[in-house]
């Protein structure tokens, strides 16, 4: 039991960092870009994220036995794409602003390659509970590369925490300015490629896979 | 690859497609009456948000309602502007903005079509009826960041103070400029808001959407005109 125990934390963890899915897979750099302007909108799109890709991940791994090969990645779109719409519409019923500002990015997590990408990656080979780790140490680290972004976005294009604003007035006196870069998408470009070199740069990250 | 008969494909599928309509449509309806509250309150928000009642900060949901039934009052008026208890063909609705029983000002619905989609939203006048006191959307399916930056403040702040009635007093709308306002001849400035760069057909069709609109409710303006004029006569 506790070497199952173990074994799922290693699923979650190498999801969350050694395999990060931004940072090593480089998957879902489009709504990574779209919604890192304020921490709100990013938390929120993390959670919908991993709840998709975990119970996805479930559900076709459940399933593995019984999809027929041939119209796999259909069946696998369609259970992804209802799930979708589920969190979609939860969203729209308990936080409505926050499903307003991300908009159609919610309904674009169906086409986040995170989610097929795990689903056809590891979902169809292995059994459905380490499916569902795998789906949340996956979103996790989606979630955790999205709250930096995010975190260093809205601090420095917006000087804003949270939609607090954190840096004193006096210092604006003194000439400091938002950084307006960091509001469009090319900022988060930027700080993604950054995350990306500092995370393979530090030490104990093994370079031969992959 | 194993080779599977086609009728388990088949079968496969319509299970697959019923279980999981079935699971959309629970949530769907299950759901319904959480999301058509919040988009009451959220209407209620922009009507009062386009009569400047409330600024950038979201008051608790009591206070909403609270400011919403205090000041706003939804009307029908017929054709020629007055104000009648039901509806009638050709009717309009209309809010007003009161206080203290006086009408301060009015606010129009628009509902018009976007680039992709439709766009509504509340223009509000004072009652002048020729000035525009706010403007705000509460939904839209235009491009997010281009299109999209219709609901941003700025945008709709925008629209404060634009006239709908030209030196001569003749009707000639609002429209949104192509680059900023303030570059436009002088004799325009006043009718028209800062565009959007990257969305120019967003604005025409706003434009052109909120010109609609404004001569569907031209004779409320009117009314609202002539009493100014008596006003001033007494």
């Amino acid at each position: 039991m506790s070497e199952e125990k173990a074994n799922y934390i290693e699923i979650v963890t190498r999801g969350i960092w050694k395999e990060n899915p931004v940072a090593y897979q480089v998957l879902g750099i489009c709504s990574a870009l779209a919604v890192t302007v304020k921490m709100s909108t990013a938390i929120v799109m993390g959670i919908a994220l991993t709840l998709v890709t975990a119970f996805s991940s479930l559900l076709i791994s459940s399933l593995r036995k019984k999809i027929p090969s041939n119209i796999r990645i259909i069946a696998e779109l369609a259970i992804i794409a209802s799930l979708v719409i589920v969190t979609d519409q939860i969203l729209k019923a308990f936080f409505y602003d926050i499903s307003k500002q991300l908009s159609i990015f919610v309904g674009l997590i169906i086409t986040n390659c995170i989610v097929l990408g795990r689903a056809e990656a590891f979902a169809l080979a292995n059994k459905p509970l380490e499916s569902f780790f795998d789906g949340i140490g996956n979103g996790l680290g989606y979630s955790l590369v999205l709250i930096c972004v995010a975190f260093l976005r809205e601090l420095l294009g917006s000087g804003k925490f949270f939609g607090f604003n954190i840096i004193p007035q006096f210092i604006f006196d003194a000439g400091y300015q938002n950084m307006g870069l960091m509001v469009l998408a090319p900022g988060a470009f930027f700080i993604i490629g950054l995350l990306v070199w500092l995370k393979n740069s530090l030490p104990g990250i093994s370079k031969e896979q992959g | 690859m194993s080779e599977t008969p086609n009728k388990n494909v088949i079968v496969f599928a319509l299970l697959l497609s019923v279980i999981c309509s079935l699971m959309i449509t629970a949530a769907a309806v299950g759901l319904k009456g959480f999301q058509t509250a919040n988009m009451e309150l959220d209407k209620k928000i922009n009507i009062l948000k386009a009569a400047n009642l409330i600024g950038k900060k979201k008051p608790s949901k009591k206070a909403i309602n609270v400011l919403y039934n205090t000041h706003i009052k939804e009307v029908i008026v017929d054709d020629q502007g007055k104000v009648i208890d039901n509806h009638v063909s050709n009717s309009l609705n209309l809010y007003f903005y009161q206080q203290d029983n006086s009408v301060k000002g009015y606010i129009l619905p628009i509902n018009t079509q976007g680039l992709w989609g439709k766009i509504q939203g509340y223009l509000a006048f004072e009652n002048d009826g020729q000035t525009v006191s706010g403007f705000s959307i509460f939904s839209h399916s235009e491009t997010p960041g281009l299109g999209g930056e219709i609901e941003s403040t700025w945008f709709q702040k925008n629209f404060k103070g634009k006239k709908i009635l030209n030196a001569q007093n003749k009707f000639v709308s609002i429209g949104i400029a192509k680059g900023k306002s303030i570059n436009l001849p002088k004799d325009k400035q006043a009718h028209f808001v800062d565009g959007i760069s990257g969305a120019t057909l967003t604005g025409r069709y706003l434009s052109e959407g909120i010109k609609k609109t404004l001569i569907k409710y031209d004779p409320v303006s009117i009314t609202f005109r002539q009493k100014q004029l008596k006003a001033h006569k007494d």
